[in-house]
């Protein structure tokens, strides 16, 4: 176990630069998931970390030393890959002693180490079976079994999921959350499935074209994300982005670039007329006789709710309600975005408007209780 | 794959009573389609090696073959011509696959250099090591003389020194085939495996021991075969190079029937030719084998 530290890291592929100075502190035991569309440097980053890729400036440190210049056997880290890239011609218990073998271990040793290993990952009846006798599933678990014998300082996972059907995804998910919480080893998970991010992280790490776009724990980045950007890549189904203008009457309201008026919680200060991007997440959405008008196009029932593509004015909207309703295609009902959970962003830069949610001037009221 | 098949057939034609007809309808326009194919197998393959074993029909050539000390010479020459020179290219060129895999630019070209020996033919090739090796006025003895000022070997005169420098010749110019082969079956090994060795600490030694040659291992035994069965049809590296001499001491079985020729013995020619049948056929048999695993 060890804390990481990344300072300033950037990484070059010839003149083109693929991180651009990107720092994460890392606390020790902490399972970070980095998470970020295809393309945003992310794996780049983990191997980075790992070793197989040469940082081009800035400074990376595990525990107490930088390890920049230390090849990956010496960083002491362990690293399941997208693949599993099992060693094809070695048994699930040889593939899983490997590092001991190679370190000089004696046999009796490499097992007394090997099977506790494959005794969590349920792997015992597999020890003498190849790698090309094993399902997707099983094949993880050794990756992951080779990872846990190495007792390493740091977990290293890339995409280690996204070969695996949907269900696998889900259980594997959890086994590896269960075994963090078991081995408490300092963890960074990459990925492309925010479902995965916001289920397993204590941190997440949104990153964009080789940029942090935003660090915290998962639900603080789905009640406050800082851009455009995280708020409609964190959170499923995205959230519904709408632009236009906060009203020019002052009043606690938004009107898009259609005219469809929608409420605010309250207007910002001095914001009046300010063009916008108005975010409500589908499941703030309710229906209200006072509601705005919209017109039903698909339904979409998965029985525990259903979800709703609407247009209102001509935009698309997107809703989902626990509750059952028998919408039909055609249908004029009445959308209600609940006020206090809608987010504001700036129309130019994307950047989250401070001042339009009450949980906001809520919390700054908890805080003076506190100080007071 | 057949045989369930067949027996399907069988079962249908049990229980329908009926005699499978001898040609079925369809089966006429497919029997025409293979005829080019079964006169050309006919005239160039099928005829050529039936008139060549009819040559060779009297037992009395055999004697007359083996009675003849150039003749168990020739097969000595081989068998150190196949272990020696098959094994040492097959090694040099798994050694050399792993060079040409380092992505440097240079590398890239140099490769391009290095292919040339194979793509040339081998007629002027060869040719020109010959007379290089001219010990009068070939380059190889004149440089040593302008250097040392004395005279250099007479290479193609001294049996021994001929015959290796014929295996060296046949490295030279198949080295980058098997070289190509080898380095595009190491290209196949996912670069993930060397990573997670190189995580799990293994040295380039060890990289080599426990993924690289157990991953092209098979291939590398194939290879080594197929060479084998090419190697003893290889005609031009000695022939081009030492004319089977000095005094027919470096003949190969490959090149052994030019000398009969010369002398106007078809028949021990032939036998010459047949000779070599239990080398080849085990050879191509077992590579067959092994394809079609």
């Amino acid at each position: 176990m060890a804390v990481v530290a990344i300072r300033e890291v950037r990484k070059k592929f010839g003149s083109a630069e693929v991180i651009h100075g990107v720092s994460i502190d890392i606390a020790d035991g902490e399972f970070v998931v980095l998470v970020g569309p295809s393309g945003c440097g992310k794996s780049t980053l983990l191997r980075t970390i790992a070793g197989l890729e040469e940082i081009s400036g800035g400074e990376i440190a595990i525990g107490d030393r930088v390890v920049n210049d230390l090849p990956p056997k010496q960083r002491d880290i362990a690293m399941v890959f997208q693949n599993y890239a099992l060693y094809p011609h070695m048994t699930v218990a040889e593939n899983m002693g490997f590092s001991l073998r190679l370190r000089g271990a004696s046999k009796k040793e490499i097992e007394t180490r090997v099977r506790p290993a494959a005794e969590i990952l349920g792997l015992l009846p597999l020890l003498d079976r190849y790698p090309r006798q094993l399902s997707g599933g099983q094949r993880q678990r050794v990756a992951m079994g080779r990872a846990i014998v190495r007792n390493p300082q740091v977990f290293l996972f890339d995409e280690p999921l996204s070969n695996l059907d949907a269900k696998l995804r889900v259980q594997m998910r959890t086994e590896i959350k269960e075994l963090h919480q078991r081995l408490k080893t300092t963890t960074i998970y990459v990925t492309h499935d925010q479902v995965e991010a916001m289920t397993m992280a204590d941190k997440i790490v949104v990153m964009r074209d080789g940029v942090v776009e935003q660090v915290g724990a998962p639900l603080d980045l789905y009640d406050r994300p800082e851009n455009l950007f995280v708020a409609s890549f964190i959170g499923s189904p995205a959230m519904n982005v709408l632009e236009g203008r906060i009203a020019q009457d002052g009043s606690a309201t938004f009107v898009t670039s259609a005219g469809a008026v929608l409420p605010l919680a309250h207007a910002p200060q001095g914001s009046a007329g300010r063009a916008a991007v108005y975010g409500i997440r589908p499941e703030h959405i309710g229906l209200a006789n006072d509601g705005v008008s919209a017109e039903v196009v698909v339904v979409e029932p998965t029985g525990a709710e259903i979800q709703v593509f609407a247009r209102i004015k001509g935009e698309e909207i997107n809703a989902v309600f626990r509750e059952r309703h028998r919408f039909a295609s055609g249908d004029a009902i009445r959308l209600a975005p609940d006020p206090a959970q809608v987010h504001l962003f700036d129309s130019q830069t994307g950047r989250r408007i401070e001042g339009a949610d009450p949980d906001q001037t809520l919390g700054e009221e908890r805080r003076l209780e506190k100080t007071t | 794959m057949s045989s369930p098949a067949v027996a399907k057939e069988a079962v249908v034609i049990a229980a329908t009573g009926e005699r499978k007809p001898w040609l079925r309808p369809g089966e006429l326009g497919g029997m025409l389609m293979l005829v080019p194919y079964i006169l050309v197998f006919a005239a160039f393959v099928l005829y050529p090696v039936l008139y060549g074993l009819w040559l060779a029909r009297h037992p009395a050539s055999y004697a007359t073959l083996i009675a003849d000390p150039i003749f168990l010479r020739t097969v000595v020459n081989t068998l150190v011509f196949l272990v020696i020179a098959i094994n040492v290219k097959m090694v040099l060129a798994l050694l050399l696959s792993g060079f040409f895999m380092t992505p440097r630019w240079w590398i890239k070209v140099l490769a391009l250099i290095f292919i040339l020996p194979w793509a040339l033919p081998s007629i002027p090739t060869i040719l020109s090591v010959r007379f290089m090796l001219n010990p009068e006025w070939g380059i190889v003895n004149s440089t040593i003389f302008r250097l040392t000022l004395e005279d250099g070997p007479n290479w193609l005169n001294d049996p021994r020194l001929a015959l290796t420098l014929a295996m060296l010749v046949h490295i030279w110019k198949a080295l980058p085939f098997w070289t190509v082969i080898l380095t595009a079956g190491r290209l196949a090994i996912p670069t993930e495996l060397y990573e997670a060795a190189a995580i799990d600490g293994a040295s380039a030694w060890q990289r080599f021991r426990f993924i690289t040659w157990p991953s092209t291992r098979t291939l590398y035994l194939t290879c080594t075969l197929l060479s084998t069965i090419w190697t003893l049809g290889d005609f031009n590296s000695v022939y081009l190079l030492t004319g089977g001499g000095p005094a027919d001491l470096t003949h190969v079985l490959a090149t052994l029937g030019i000398r009969y020729l010369r002398l106007d013995q078809v028949d021990l020619y032939m036998a010459a030719v047949v000779c070599a049948l239990p080398f080849v056929l085990p050879l191509v048999y077992f590579m067959t084998k092994r394809l079609s695993r």
